[in-house]
């Protein structure tokens, strides 16, 4: 029990803090007749400067509309989100965003994708030219500067997504399911690397995830969502050692019990009114790893 | 290998069509299945053609026609682009509103909104302008409405998550982006440019393919028309050669489409302008619009005073009998004749206004 004391007491003022957020879609044309639709309800998270938060639920549980949220792109319709205790308003330069469709300019070279935030903030040419070169180098994609978007693969597409994210310097990395179109392999590869570049960057990183397999590997704490209303059903704490990456954690022990738990917060959701209010301890969670 | 023999082919079957059908023009009145007097065969249509080359005044009538063509297009893509931004991003209820009618002015055939051109610009320059500029306007902006509203999401929330500005979204991003379809729009316009050259050039022109042309039917000068109309085609077909490759270039992992938009598409530039090749695309434009301008205005300004010296001495006698429709005055002919804006008889210049004039 002895991992209990760090994940429950921040030992420090949280990087962001997400309060109470509800956000509801009013749904004009569909067969039942006009109607509002509770994406999300009452989703409390907070999040340590350099932490790495992982986000898993089904499909249409509100994870998108959560991450908009925290982008600015979108307004909850209550709660708030505090970045260094600051309020969101809008979108800005502190956080960058990771989508899954790459959302490459075509029209740009990969040097000038991974230069646009720079363009943005306003960045002189001969120094966004030294960063790019930079940021190229951590995601591995050196040689390939001058190549457009199409004429690279979709998880080298995926790492200048990563590289003009990190280029302007957001404190806080947003990804929406960024590996779910790259082919299992390139996936895991991907995912060594995301993990190699956090611990040079020491970004803090909400990630956006179906797969229970990607969100156990990668993240610290895994934010577990259920659908109809979004709520967060249960945060998992992931106590497995670091360095993870070039290793076969995956198939330890330790591993596979804490996919399982996080598989059966998916499977059995309780009934709507079970919910409110209550928050399981997380003890429960982690259990079989603690009776190791 | 195969791919190389079926290009040859290819370009074979293409060309051995051109043969055929200009080798059929050229027997076709000789053997007297045409009347020769309406279609005269290719090689006197050559003639003409040479002719017309030798004494320069077909490099004349080209440069002006160009020019004019050029400079039309150019006036609609710089109201067409900034229309469709303004009412696919800016004014989308303006934009549902104003669709029906868009709709029904981009049918309206162009020939029949002469009249009302000839009011609002006259007869000089600027109607011939107004008039290319009109058609090739619609295609332009209606492309550059479904391009600006289909911008991939993605890239859209890409941008808007770095706190771009509405300026820099549009100039970075959104033209960018629609680029390679509001380009489709844009060769579709183009292709419509030498179509309406005969229209716009009946206006007053006394120079330029389409006046050629008009000119020479009015003077029963058939192999002429044929002349004019031969280089009006070719131009046509030269400008859509060079929009398509310039589209290649740009955006060459795309299909060629003809009038299709689809929803969405992989834009797949191979090459972009840097700002030096689109300064000098620009700066060649710019010269030659000068040039040509000046080519316009000097042939304008010679027939002015040509014109004046005709009506006094040289044809003084009988030829200087003159036909004018009474709807349309400054329609004169030297020879009976229907009106081509009304299709009225005219009637001599002489018992109308001309005789109180002088
Ligand atoms: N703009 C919108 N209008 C109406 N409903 C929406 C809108 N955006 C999302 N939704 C609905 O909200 C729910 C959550 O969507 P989303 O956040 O994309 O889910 P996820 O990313 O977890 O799959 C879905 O049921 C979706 O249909
Ligand atoms: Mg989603």
């Amino acid at each position: 029990m002895s991992n209990l004391a760090e994940n429950i007491i921040p030992d420090q003022e949280p990087k962001i803090v997400i309060r109470n957020i509800g956000r509801t879609f009013h749904i004009k044309k569909s067969p039942a007749g006009p109607h509002d639709f509770v994406a999300l309800q009452e989703i409390s998270l907070e999040v340590q400067k350099g932490e790495f938060v992982a986000l898993v639920g089904p499909s249409g549980c509100g994870k998108s509309t959560l991450l908009d949220i925290l982008a600015g792109l979108a307004k909850p319709n209550s709660g708030a989100v505090f970045i260094d205790g600051k309020q969101v308003t809008g979108p800005a330069l502190d956080r960058g965003i990771v989508l899954q469709g790459y959302a490459l300019f075509p029209w740009r070279t990969v040097r000038q994708n991974v230069e646009f935030g720079l363009e943005i903030k306003k960045v002189a040419k001969g120094e966004r030219r030294e960063i790019s070169t930079r940021f190229i180098d951590l995601v591995g994609l050196k040689g390939f500067e001058d190549r457009f978007p199409h004429e690279l693969s979709g998880g080298m597409k995926q790492r200048v997504a990563i590289a003009r994210a990190l280029a302007y310097d957001p404190e806080v990395l947003l990804m929406d399911e960024p590996f779910a179109a790259v082919d299992a392999q390139t996936r895991e590869t991907l995912q060594d690397e995301l993990l190699r570049i956090w611990e040079e960057t020491r970004k803090t990183i909400i990630f956006v995830t179906h797969s229970i397999e990607e969100a156990v590997f990668l993240a610290d704490r895994v934010a577990v969502l259920t659908a109809n209303p979004g709520t967060v059903r249960e945060i998992v704490p992931i106590d497995l050692p670091r360095p993870r990456q070039n290793s076969d954690i995956r198939s330890s022990p330790e591993f596979g019990w804490t996919r399982h738990k996080i598989w059966e917060l998916l499977q059995n959701q309780p009934p709507a009114d079970h919910r409110a209010g209550e928050q399981r301890p997380v003890a429960d969670a982690i259990s079989p790893s603690a009776a190791l | 290998m195969f791919d190389k023999i079926d290009t040859i082919k290819t370009h074979l079957l293409r060309w051995s069509g051109v043969v055929v059908f200009l080798l059929l023009w050229e027997a076709a009145p000789r053997l007297g299945w045409l009347d020769a007097q309406f279609a005269p065969p290719f090689s006197t249509v050559l003639g003409a053609i040479h002719e017309l080359a030798a004494d320069g005044s077909l490099a004349k009538h080209l440069v002006i026609s160009i020019w004019r063509g050029v400079t039309g297009l150019l006036v609609a893509t710089l109201v067409a682009i900034p229309a469709g931004f303004l009412l696919g991003l800016r004014l989308p209820v303006w934009a549902a509103v104003l669709d029906p009618f868009l709709r029904v002015l981009s049918q309206v055939n162009p020939f029949s909104l002469m009249p009302v051109f000839i009011l609002f610009f006259g007869i000089g320059e600027t109607a011939k302008i107004v008039v290319i500029a009109w058609v090739s306007l619609w295609p332009i902006l209606f492309y550059t409405i479904t391009a600006v509203r289909n911008v991939d999401p993605l890239l859209l929330k890409t941008a808007r998550s770095l706190g771009i500005t509405t300026g820099e979204l549009y100039l970075k991003v959104i033209l960018p982006a629609s680029l390679p379809v509001i380009f489709v729009g844009l060769r579709i316009g183009a292709g419509l440019v030498f179509f309406m050259i005969v229209a716009a050039e009946m206006l007053g022109a006394n120079a330029g393919l389409g006046w050629l042309v008009h000119n020479s039917a009015m003077n029963y000068q058939t192999p002429r028309i044929y002349a004019g109309a031969t280089f009006i085609v070719i131009l046509g077909y030269l400008l859509n050669r060079f929009l398509l490759a310039l589209e290649r270039a740009f955006f060459s992992g795309e299909q060629e489409q003809v009038d299709l938009v689809p929803a969405r598409r992989s834009s797949a530039p191979s090459w972009r302008p840097g700002w030096r090749s689109a300064a000098a695309a620009a700066s060649v434009i710019f010269v030659f619009l000068l040039a040509g301008g000046r080519e316009v205005y000097l042939s304008n300004l010679a027939n002015a005073s040509l014109g004046g010296h005709l009506g006094h001495q040289e044809e003084a006698g009988e030829a200087n009998v003159e036909y004018t429709c009474p709807m349309h005055p400054f329609i004169v002919r030297e020879k009976p004749d229907v009106c081509p804006l009304c299709g009225m008889r005219l009637v001599r210049k002489s018992d109308a206004a001309h005789g109180a004039g002088h």
